[in-house]
């Protein structure tokens, strides 16, 4: 072969390769980005800026603080995942369970009295009346009432109004009712702290635990078992109710007031936390005083009677709260609290 | 259409009726005049006057212990519905928009302070009106009738706080026009009648020298 027909070969065999290599290339070139991809941990995955946008808004993965002119606690966060939490527990457990609970307690006191009726005297009513409680007394207790139950009624609403108010007032109705019960709730919410300290100051000296109270409790007050049970002033029953109502108070106060004051710097999981706890002790206080109502109007004879004119007839005295009978008599010295009709005792007692 | 009769043709009414059954009352108390004084007078009746206006707010020593809940109460109530009613902001405005006279108004955290003192001090005077015999057996209907009015108006005017509803503005208002009308006929009137009454009281004792 001559020099010149190899040379031609050669020259054919590199345009080959050339266009080969070149081939190769073209194909391989493109195949990089996703070899390298391959090696990311997140390959694979397919990002949409608008799910990410709103996983970081939400903070699924981690607090996201952004930059505004606020000046106030959580000022930065858009959206607080907290709230989620929150929202879920009132709609799926403290609404229907707190209204499961108030049900349950108005279902037994109504089975109580349809089955054992109201407790009855031991012995026919004397005409003669004692006095039980002063008109201070009645006057703290009616105030505290008044109080309770505005803020017991408009939380009720603010809590089951959508469920039970918009079938009757439709959507426009119930906001206006509800707005109306927010800022009736708000308002007279610290007014209650007064109305507690006053209540504690007035009848905590008579609500301390004592002899007896324990035995009540055994014999359940003698509601169950019949019989009579020795009780001074204030029996236990009363007793428990009575630091319920503070104890109970005390924290839809302070919880009440975290929610109030939301400029105090309390964050929303405070608050979240807050209104959680506050549903919560409201609907056990309102369901115990239920019981309360039922046992001081139509549960026991003559028990009411003691809180609207502030005297008891004797034999519901003997009969209910015996060691109280006995040291109000004992110590009486011109039967100045012993009296036939109940308005001429009431000269410097008020 | 209640809207409109409530700040049209019952506003109206209401203001007519509470203006001139007040300067009624005030005129036919003053127009009944006194029987003529023949005794020698001890002191001038205007000291009498000023004294007992004085006097009447501050309780009596020897009744300290038994009024003090009155006294208390009754501060924080009449006290706390001045402010509200002069000093509340949306008032103000009210009274800037019928008759172009504006001052200023207290803060909203005084204002929800006031109003929760004369809340306070308003349902404790009418439970204690209620539960002590006495002031049970001296009080009439129109006593409770007053108390509870006032309250309604100061708690459909709490329910407006918000001034998101106009549904709550017109049921304020409309309690408003209630309170006026009935206003004049009841003890309500106190609320002009306190200083001449105690004046007149003070000044009949103090010409006989007597302190009232």
């Amino acid at each position: 072969m001559s020099d010149k027909k190899q040379s031609r070969i050669r020259r054919h065999r590199k345009v080959a390769y050339s266009l080969l290599s070149l081939l190769v290339l073209t194909l391989v070139l493109p195949l990089i980005p996703y070899a390298v991809a391959e090696k990311d941990e997140t390959a694979g995955k397919v990002f949409n800026p608008g799910t990410e946008l709103w996983r970081d808004v939400r903070q699924r993965d981690r607090d996201v603080i952004g930059t505004t002119q606020m000046k106030s606690v959580d000022a930065g966060v858009l959206i607080n995942e907290y709230g989620e939490t929150w929202r879920h527990f009132r709609m799926q457990q403290l609404v229907p369970y707190g209204a499961a609970l108030m049900g349950i307690v108005l279902s037994i006191i109504l089975l109580f009295y349809l089955l054992r009726g109201p407790l009855r005297l031991q012995e026919e009513p004397s005409g003669k009346k004692i006095e039980r409680f002063t008109v201070f007394e009645r006057t703290v207790h009616w105030f505290t009432v008044a109080i309770f139950w505005l803020l017991a009624l408009t939380g009720l609403i603010l809590l089951y109004g959508r469920f039970v108010l918009i079938p009757i007032l439709g959507a426009d109705g119930f906001g206006i009712t509800a707005s109306a019960c927010k800022e009736a709730h708000n308002l007279f919410g610290p007014t209650f702290l007064v109305a507690l300290v006053l209540l504690f100051l007035t009848f905590v000296k008579d609500n301390i635990y004592a002899r007896g109270d324990m035995l009540w409790l055994l014999k359940g007050g003698g509601m169950l078992g019949g019989g009579h049970v020795s009780a001074g002033r204030f029996n236990a029953g009363e007793k428990i109710w009575f630091w319920i109502a503070i104890i109970g108070g005390l924290v839809l106060s302070v919880t009440g007031l975290i929610l109030v004051f939301s400029i105090l710097g309390q964050s929303r999981e405070i608050m979240g936390l807050s209104h959680v706890l506050h549903g919560i002790v409201a609907l056990v206080v309102i369901s115990v005083s239920f019981g309360h109502i039922y046992l001081g109007t139509a549960g026991v004879e003559g028990t009411l009677g003691s809180m609207t004119t502030g005297y008891v007839d004797e034999a519901w005295a003997k009969s209910h709260h015996d060691r109280w009978y006995a040291e109000v008599k004992a110590a009486e010295d011109g039967s100045d609290k012993i009296v036939d009709e109940p308005g001429l005792a009431t000269e410097g007692k008020s | 259409m209640f809207k409109h009769l409530v700040d049209g043709i019952f506003w109206d009414i209401a203001l007519w009726v509470f203006t001139i059954g007040v300067l009624w009352r005030i005129l036919s108390i003053f127009l009944v005049g006194n029987k003529k004084d023949l005794s020698v007078a001890r002191t001038t009746g205007m000291t009498g006057a000023i004294a007992a206006n004085i006097s009447r707010f501050f309780p009596r020593s020897e009744m300290q212990s038994r009024t003090r809940l009155h006294v208390i109460a009754g501060y924080m109530f009449h006290l706390g519905l001045f402010a509200l009613l002069f000093f509340a902001a949306p008032h103000i405005l009210f009274v800037e928009s019928q008759t172009g006279l504006s001052w200023p108004a207290m803060p909203y955290w005084a204002f929800i302070v006031t109003a929760q003192l004369a809340f306070v001090g308003l349902l404790l005077l009418w439970i204690h009106r209620v539960m002590d015999p006495v002031t049970r057996l001296i009080s009439s209907a129109d006593d409770h009738v007053g108390s509870i009015l006032t309250f309604i108006v100061m708690l459909t005017g709490c329910m407006a706080l918000l001034e998101g509803f106009e549904g709550l503005r017109v049921l304020h208002r409309f309690t408003v026009e209630l309170l006026m009308v009935y206003f004049p006929f009841s003890r309500l009137m106190h609320a002009f009648m306190f200083i001449p009454s105690r004046a007149f009281t003070g000044a009949w004792f103090g010409r006989r020298g007597v302190k009232a």
